[in-house]
């Protein structure tokens, strides 16, 4: 049973990585349904801005955790932001009216461009960057289960974005025009809402919750590499579709129930580890298959 | 009293587009008088330039290029650079087309000098390096595309209706030209050289295309759509006799035959029905996998050997099965939640390929898959041995060649007849529209299963052979990238075209091989090129003429194709 609780831990901390990187997923698909295959390669260009920057830092605040994470994250973010704004701007909107196929086409373009470029900077990226270990070591018991105080800080910041971005989405202004360009885009135009500026409005709060995972990802594990975001980002869509997409507390639960079930079925299937990827995927199908709308969705209308 | 000036509140909106068209409007106009001496001394300076030395004497190139650049002389891409500045002596007539076949034309001189500038600047080290032939050439080209700017507007050029023998003809001339272009592309040792070829063959394409000569083509292969046919076979048959038994570009053609035909069935399921399939490599893996473990490969976990004749439609059979199993209960999505799921099939296809140890050796994979042999009463014929006919040797590599040929023509005959079907209508009417498909009574599960079982089959057929010319199969062949490959061949070519298909499975794969200094920036060039195809012609090089509609305004004219304007009926 302890290492029921163990695993439990384990895929909470794996599930809030997940759940932060498909908040992107499903705002951008919540407003122009559209699947941004990049995505995860904007979690990874967080975690890789989050590194240029720790190595060109004096090393007395290299040493010091407290002053260089904060550091890394904005970085980070920054990083991750400016990407996804040129993606949406150069890429994605002169297609904002064209056949379906031709965004998610560009989408696998931008993926590809994102991915190569980061190795071509970085020689030698085939393997594994080391990512400092920025988190706090350490960490305490209960009932024989460890938790490592890494796990918590990971948890308690994504939680706290999560919430954060809750509020954001229901109680500012400019929250209520992401909402009102979600439900209908050119309406809300028509009352005034610059649905242009909302839409990158909801690629930047994406990125940046992304490249904060991404960070975080890299400081707990000690190593990014440059097609890190491809398999993150599959997983991550995953969980955006089991909690329904488009509906953000869905998402984050979506997340957390993936991490959770990705961590039992390494413990307790046999070659758990070897079929590591695998479950994501099965458990995509199996939703979309049974439950198109996700565990939390609600009906999702066809546009045409 | 205020009055509002009719110009002063609406203001245009000042961005570097604004800039650019402004100061090409204001070229223009200068130089319109002047357009019968610029465009004369382009021509002139350009071909001057194109004898001259391009490098100085005595500098030390440490890249490759071709010939000795330092002497005077015609040769490489200064014989490409003559051609296209002869020309351009079409600017001195009044036809049709001239205007944006000068474009094409100049564009091309001066992407051409523009780049050897550069790689001499770069080679030398220097100015100091580069002759006066470069300067003349960038000049020359510079001038050439002002005095293209000043051309008249004219519409594409429409030949009048040719008699028999003249359609016969353009085919002929086409097709034969195409291949001799081909073969002397192949030929050109030194990367820059080849360069320059590609793009003076580019644009001479396109501006034979503006005037008219692409509209002739289809206007011919329309109306003698066998004969076409027939002499693209032919052609394709003659390319190994060309190669005089040289093996290297038979290995890279036997595998671009197999991705075409792979991507001619992703092209059923994309191009036609319209689903975004992005697992496909799996079904193009799974007839691999049947095809490495029924021949008896030195590696294999299964000591079987089946004849090749017979694994060919049990590897497409087993593909398609599994690919029926899996559309079944998923095409019910729409259509980017489609994209993800077989994206996911992808995945766990390679995922259990690598932890299914016990049949498929894991990530180590099946090595030492024998060549084919023909069964005695079919002749006994050996793959794996070089033949001489017509006194060419052909390299064993050619076999498998042929045998795409074979396998390419199966593929099209199942493409063609599909698409002319009530069923192929029927995948159309679902792509533009699947509740509108269903409201007017098309069983849109059936045909999208079917599209997507068609497409499963005739990759596990290709996969067969895939492995037998490869030697090997291992999982990691078949990831996403390779699925992504596919699909940009088949969007770079033209969705729902046959000849586009092939085009761009040449050219994804037959291109990297000959530019090899751009290995490393292969995969980013190709995100690239989707992207800025999406943005600039996303029916592909080789448009149906349906596609163009759905993809462009039909307001819009002809200013959004900039390309070849090569299209193909649907």
């Amino acid at each position: 049973m302890t290492q029921f609780f163990q695993q439990l831990d384990n895929g909470i901390v794996l599930g809030a990585t997940y759940a932060l990187i498909a908040l992107g997923y499903t705002m951008v698909y919540g407003i122009i349904q559209l699947i941004n295959f990049a995505h995860g390669d904007i979690f990874m260009l967080g975690a890789f801005g989050g590194l240029w920057i720790f190595n060109r830092l004096p090393t007395s605040m290299q040493n010091n955790h407290v002053v260089a994470l904060p550091i890394c994250l904005v970085v980070g973010i920054i990083w991750s932001v400016i990407i996804a704004v040129a993606m949406e701007r150069f890429a994605y909107r002169p297609l904002r009216n064209a056949p379906r196929l031709a965004p998610l086409i560009t989408a696998i373009g931008v993926s590809a461009m994102i991915e190569e470029g980061t190795r071509l900077k970085y020689p030698g990226a085939k393997a594994p960057l080391e990512f400092p270990a920025l988190l706090p070591g350490g960490g305490f018991t209960v009932g024989g289960v460890t938790v490592s105080w890494a796990q918590v800080t990971v948890v308690v910041v994504a939680v706290a974005l999560m919430i954060a971005l809750q509020a954001f989405v229901q109680k500012s202004r400019t929250g209520r025009a992401m909402r009102a360009t979600a439900q209908d885009p050119d309406t809300a135009q028509l009352m005034g809402v610059d649905t242009n500026r909302v839409i990158v409005v909801t690629f930047v709060l994406g990125a940046a919750l992304a490249a904060v995972a991404g960070v975080l990802q890299g400081a707990r594990l000690g190593s990014v590499k440059f097609d890190d975001g491809f398999v993150a980002g599959l997983k991550a869509f995953t969980a955006a579709v089991l909690g329904g997409i488009g509906n953000i507390a869905g998402c984050v639960a979506g997340g957390f129930i993936l991490g959770i079930v990705e961590v039992m079925a390494i413990q307790y299937l046999p070659n758990g580890s070897g079929y590591k990827d695998l479950w994501a995927f099965v458990v995509l199908i199996l939703v979309l298959v049974f439950k198109p709308t996700g565990l939390f969705g609600e009906q999702v209308v066809e546009r045409a | 009293m205020t009055t509002i000036g009719a110009t002063g509140d609406i203001r245009e909106r000042r961005t570097l587009r604004s800039y650019v068209a402004q100061g090409r409007a204001a070229v223009r106009r200068t130089a319109t008088p002047y357009r019968m001496p610029l465009l004369a001394g382009g021509i002139g300076v350009t071909v001057v330039a194109s004898v001259l030395p391009w490098a100085k004497r005595g500098v030390n190139f440490t890249t490759d290029l071709a010939g000795d650049l330092s002497a005077a002389g015609i040769g490489g891409h200064r014989l490409y650079l003559l051609i296209l500045a002869l020309l351009c002596l079409i600017g001195f007539t009044k036809v049709d087309g001239a205007r944006r076949a000068l474009l094409g034309l100049s564009i091309g001189a001066l992407v051409i000098s523009a780049y050897m500038f550069y790689e001499l600047l770069s080679a030398g080290g220097g100015l100091g390096a580069v002759g006066v032939g470069a300067w003349l050439g960038v000049v020359g080209s510079l001038l050439l595309l002002v005095a293209a700017d000043t051309t008249r507007e004219s519409p594409r050029l429409v030949w009048p209706a040719l008699p028999m023998v003249g359609d016969l003809a353009v085919i002929v001339v086409a097709v034969g030209g195409l291949l001799a272009l081909l073969v002397i592309g192949l030929g050109i040792e030194a990367e820059s050289q080849f360069l320059s070829f590609a793009v003076a063959v580019g644009a001479a394409i396109a501006a034979a295309s503006s005037l008219g000569a692409s509209l002739a083509l289809r206007t011919a292969f329309d109306r003698y759509r066998l004969f076409g046919y027939f002499i693209c076979l032919a052609a394709a048959i003659a390319f190994p006799f060309t190669q005089d038994g040289d093996a290297t570009w038979m290995a890279v053609f036997a595998r671009v035959g197999v991705f075409a035909a792979a991507a001619i069935g992703l092209n059923v399921v994309v191009g036609l029905a319209g689903l975004l399939d992005l697992g496909y490599i799996a079904f193009f893996g799974i007839g691999g996998y049947v095809a490495a473990l029924l021949s008896d490969a030195i590696f294999t976990t299964v000591h079987v050997h089946v004849p090749f004749i017979l694994v060919i439609p049990l590897g497409a059979m087993a593909a398609g099965a599994i690919g029926v199993a899996f559309g079944a209960p998923t095409l019910r999505l729409r259509g980017d939640y489609l994209a993800i799921v077989t994206l996911g099939f992808g995945e766990i296809f390679r995922i259990v390929a690598i932890n299914y140890t016990g049949l498929t050796r894991g990530p180590n994979g099946i090595a030492g898959i024998p060549d084919i042999k023909l069964p005695p009463w079919l002749g006994g014929f050996d793959f794996g041995s070089p033949h001489t006919l017509f006194g060419v040797l052909l390299p064993f590599q050619s076999n498998y060649y042929f045998l795409d040929i074979v396998l390419i023509a199966v593929v099209m005959l199942v493409f063609a007849r599909l698409n002319d079907s009530r069923i192929g209508r029927g995948w159309i009417a679902i792509r533009e529209d699947e509740l509108a498909a269903r409201a007017m009574g098309i069983n849109t599960v059936a045909l999208k299963l079917l599209a997507f079982g068609i497409g499963a089959t005739l990759a596990g057929g290709a996969g067969t052979i895939n492995v037998h010319i490869g030697e090997a199969i291992e999982p990691n062949a078949y990831q996403f990238f390779a699925s992504a490959l596919l699909l940009s061949a088949v969007v770079l070519g033209g969705m729902g075209t046959v000849t586009g298909a092939v085009l761009g499975a040449a050219l994804l794969i037959g291109l990297p091989e000959k530019l090899r200094s751009f290995q490393e920036w292969r995969l980013f060039i190709f995100g690239l090129a989707l992207v800025l195809l999406m943005r600039f012609r996303p029916e592909g090089l080789i448009a149906s003429r349906r596609r163009k509609l759905e993809f462009h305004d039909p307001d819009e004219g002809a200013a959004g194709s900039l390309g070849t304007g090569l299209e193909e009926p649907t």
